[in-house]
């Protein structure tokens, strides 16, 4: 996010204004975050599916199954369950942060009205 | 809003004082545009500064919980074992792409390491107690660690739109110079 003066006597910033800006710097900085979050978020849940997949493949009895940093000997359908649970939370999580995105890009979308409306050119409020 | 209005400073990082007025804020403190820039300039670098350190801290902080709660997960599957008179067979590895089977019968008890080359032993029970806690603490620094960088961010704000709103006055008393000079020479 970048602010950049204008010439020209622009309207006094009061703080109030400043207050908006700030949060408007917040909520950007959550942003990037939400977005590295959801893609791990993704991530996780495609490595799921793809285990699940290769779970279905196989033939064997035991599977190691990771836990920690060792890989207990679990029976399949143990392993089975416990990647069905684990796909449960990741997804649930994934719409859980997708939800908050939505939630700060509609306050950004009003911040920018109140700051544009004020400042109009002598305010920048877009991605560099 | 947060109470960022009324916080003077938060752990020893100075607040950046929001300015109502340009003229009145140089008149007060005795400097001219230039100096006033050079000493915001300089306070934004300082800011910075520390904004890299606590991301560091943020980010050992955010290393160390999914270490621990992996923890947690080992000892409560060793507990879940415990009743069932079956032992848990593991594949770990020994050394890089070296991995050994290893039968554990009855876990009565796990080691935990508490670093500088400690290891001490606890019931199951004891060492999730004591995990949960640790996993506890980190969340609680990352949460502290965070309203930090919220804050100091916030400082950075306020002082880049200063600079911003001091350079304009700037030139604005520049242009009204140069008119007032032409006008009188006219």
């Amino acid at each position: 996010m970048q602010q950049a003066g204008s010439s020209g006597s622009e309207a006094e910033v009061t703080w109030e204004d400043q207050q908006n800006i700030n949060k408007f710097g917040r909520l950007n900085n959550r942003l990037h975050e939400l977005d590295d979050e959801i893609k791990m978020a993704k991530e996780k849940n495609e490595s799921l599916e793809d285990a699940s997949n290769e779970l279905i493949l196989t033939d064997e009895e035991v599977v190691r199954f990771q836990i920690g940093e060792v890989f207990a000997h679990v029976p399949k359908e143990e392993v089975e369950s416990r990647i069905e649970e684990m796909k449960e939370v990741t997804s649930k999580n994934v719409e859980k942060l997708e939800e908050e995105k939505e939630l700060i890009l509609a306050q950004m979308a009003e911040l920018k009205k109140i700051l544009y409306g004020k400042f109009k050119d002598s305010i920048n409020l877009e991605e560099d | 809003m947060s109470t960022s209005a009324s916080a003077t400073e938060r752990r020893g990082i100075p607040a950046a004082a929001f300015v109502e007025d340009v003229q009145t804020y140089l008149s007060q403190l005795n400097l001219d545009a230039n100096s006033a820039l050079a000493f915001l300039q300089e306070r934004l670098q300082q800011y910075r500064v520390v904004e890299m350190k606590l991301l560091a801290q943020q980010r050992d902080v955010q290393a160390k919980i999914p270490d621990i709660e992996k923890c947690l997960d080992v000892v409560a599957t060793l507990q879940a074992q415990k009743g069932t008179g079956e032992a848990v067979v593991a594949d770990f590895e020994v050394s890089e792409g070296i991995y050994a089977r290893a039968r554990v019968e009855e876990a009565e008890s796990v080691c935990l390491w508490l670093g500088a080359n400690v290891m001490l032993e606890y019931s199951c029970e004891e060492a999730t107690v004591l995990l949960q806690k640790n996993l506890e603490n980190a969340k609680a620094s990352l949460e502290v660690l965070i309203a930090d960088l919220q804050f100091l961010r916030d400082q950075v704000t306020i002082t880049q739109v200063t600079i911003a709103r001091v350079y304009n006055w700037d030139v604005h008393q520049r242009r009204l110079r140069q008119t007032a000079a032409s006008t009188s020479e006219s």
